[in-house]
């Protein structure tokens, strides 16, 4: 069924949504200033809408239109008053609220990193003193007098007859000078050797502890009083016999050495007078070794001791020998340790006795 | 944010205020409708003297504000008069809005027309079933509507031309279209 046109597309007007009347469009409406469109959407508009239609005929009785502007004023105001103001405060608070648990959070995260910290070192530091502390011993307890010079005592019996014997060696004339070099060997060095010894002791004795000090004075001392016997007992050969019942009182051990001495004096003398420099840095060589030794150091102390077996020559070989030997014993190596005893005896030199009293008591 | 709220429609006012808790939008929807609440409340202000402007507007908006949160709203002005008439009926019960079956018709054909406005051939097959649905209606129906809607004719006009007073010819039309939008909706189950 065709109706005609303009009526076609009016039909869907019927039940078009229109808006309810603005605040300006209610008394145009009641007074007729509306135009002839608008008027009709705003008829059609109240057909359908009773809140319109009931505000409509409310306003038509004369003595509400006062009170209606009064209270829509005084209503616009309240709203906007009342609503606005909650939002912006709302929005306030939201943000002081945001920010307020994002301090929070950073207290929190710093509290618990702090601690974490604090955990974390402490357990570091019970690990570092679980493992640091028996070094630390070691390394203080090592250089210890007593135990050096029980180390001294053991490793080179010399020592110990050194320190004895001046009693017994002065009598002779030619040792007083080098006695006295052996009492203050650190401030006033005599011998020329022991001038350059003391140059090149000067280098390490600065990186070196006052223990490693003590330890050098002990090895001087034996150096000197090594040297002195040598000497003394070159010019009192005759006089061993005198000698020999003086130190036995003294020290047991120290009395088969003397023998070894007055075998050793040829090699000596000419070690001396030729390569001065070479005998020093052997012995210096021989030193920093014992000093490896004594701190506990084994393996540096052994690979120096091989050093010094096979670029020096002389005395200081056949010591080496027997020192590295006392270290392959304390590391545990018995095998090492006999070889290295039997060589030191072969080689007949002035540590013989000692070696073979070593091998004995292995 | 004023300015851009207050060219929103009602519907997006709504949504604004209950999903984003928008309390701008909310006030901007409450300002929309706040003269015409004030005028239907003006006559029962002055019928009982007992009820002050100052205590009876903020209760409202309070009700308003409650039932915006929990309430399907399809027509704004549907609801705030509802809130109203159930406030000043019985102040200490709160009868929750519902829409009734024809006012859902009407809301459910009004929102087809407004779809169809873009679509063509939507729009020609909507106008044909009103077509149809028109001519069902009674002979006084249709003339009222077809005098009303589609001749443009004003309250004025048609209470001259019929001799009824206003309040009865916005019935008579409001009957009309009520039942107009029921023979649309049953189109399918008549034909």
């Amino acid at each position: 069924m065709l109706v005609n046109k303009p009526n076609n597309e009016k039909v869907l007007k019927i039940f078009s949504a229109i808006r309810c009347l603005s605040r300006d469009q209610l008394p145009r409406y009641m007074e007729g200033r509306l135009t002839d469109v608008e008027r009709h959407l705003v008829e059609q508009h109240l057909t359908d809408c009773d809140l319109c239609y009931d505000a409509l005929t409310a306003l038509e009785q004369e003595e509400n239109t006062e009170r209606y502007q009064d209270l829509t004023n005084k209503l616009q105001r309240y709203v906007q008053n009342s609503i606005q103001p909650v939002s912006h405060v709302q929005k306030v608070a939201q943000y002081t609220r945001k920010e307020k648990n994002k301090e929070h959070m950073l207290a929190y995260f710093w509290i618990i990193a702090f601690i974490g910290l604090g955990v974390g070192s402490v357990y570091v530091l019970r690990g570092h003193m679980r493992n640091q502390p028996p070094v630390r011993i070691m390394a203080s307890s090592l250089p210890q007098k007593d135990s050096v010079r029980e180390e001294v005592a053991t490793g080179v019996p010399l020592v110990t007859a050194a320190e004895n014997n001046p009693g017994t060696t002065t009598p002779a004339p030619a040792t007083t000078p080098a006695i006295q070099t052996s009492a203050k060997p650190a401030t006033a060095p005599v011998h020329p050797d022991s001038a350059a010894l003391k140059k090149a002791a000067a280098l390490k004795a600065a990186q070196k502890k006052a223990a490693a000090d003590s330890i050098k004075k002990h090895t001087l001392l034996q150096k000197q009083a090594d040297s002195l016997k040598k000497e003394a007992a070159d010019k009192v050969t005759a006089k061993a016999e005198e000698k020999k019942p003086e130190q036995r009182p003294e020290q047991k051990p120290a009395a088969p050495k003397e023998k070894q001495k007055e075998q050793a004096p040829p090699p000596d003398p000419p070690k001396r007078e030729t390569p001065s420099t070479a005998v020093n840095s052997d012995e210096y060589l021989y030193k920093a070794a014992m000093v490896y030794q004594q701190q506990g150091n084994l393996n540096e102390a052994i690979n120096r001791y091989k050093r010094i077996e096979s670029v020096s020559s002389g005395k200081y070989v056949e010591m080496a020998r027997y020192q590295l030997a006392i270290c392959y014993r304390s590391k545990g190596q018995a095998g090492k340790a006999r070889r290295m005893f039997k060589e030191v005896i072969r080689m007949d030199g002035s540590m013989k006795a000692a070696a073979q009293q070593a091998l004995d008591g292995m | 944010m004023q300015q851009q709220l207050t060219n929103l429609s009602d519907k997006e006012l709504i949504s604004r205020a209950r999903k984003q808790l928008d309390r701008e939008a909310e006030s901007v929807l409450i300002d929309r409708y706040s003269h015409l609440l004030v005028a239907v409340t003006i006559p029962h202000l002055s019928s009982q003297p007992n009820l002050d402007p100052n205590i009876v507007f903020p209760a409202l908006l309070q009700r308003l504000n409650a039932s915006l949160k929990t309430q399907t709203i399809y027509k704004a002005n549907e609801w705030i008069l509802h809130i109203q008439k159930g406030y000043l009926g019985k102040p200490e019960k709160n009868t929750p809005f519902y829409p009734s079956r024809d006012g859902r018709d009407l809301l459910h054909i009004e929102n087809t027309v407004d779809k169809a406005a873009t679509n063509i051939i939507d729009r020609q097959d909507l106008i044909v079933r009103l077509e149809q649905a028109l001519q069902r209606l009674s002979a006084d129906d249709n003339a009222l509507i077809t005098q009303f809607y589609l001749e443009n004719k004003s309250f004025a006009d048609l209470t001259a031309a019929t001799g009824l007073p206003r309040e009865k010819l916005r019935s008579q039309l409001k009957a009309a279209k009520a039942k107009l939008a029921k023979l649309f909706m049953n189109q399918g189950y008549a034909s």
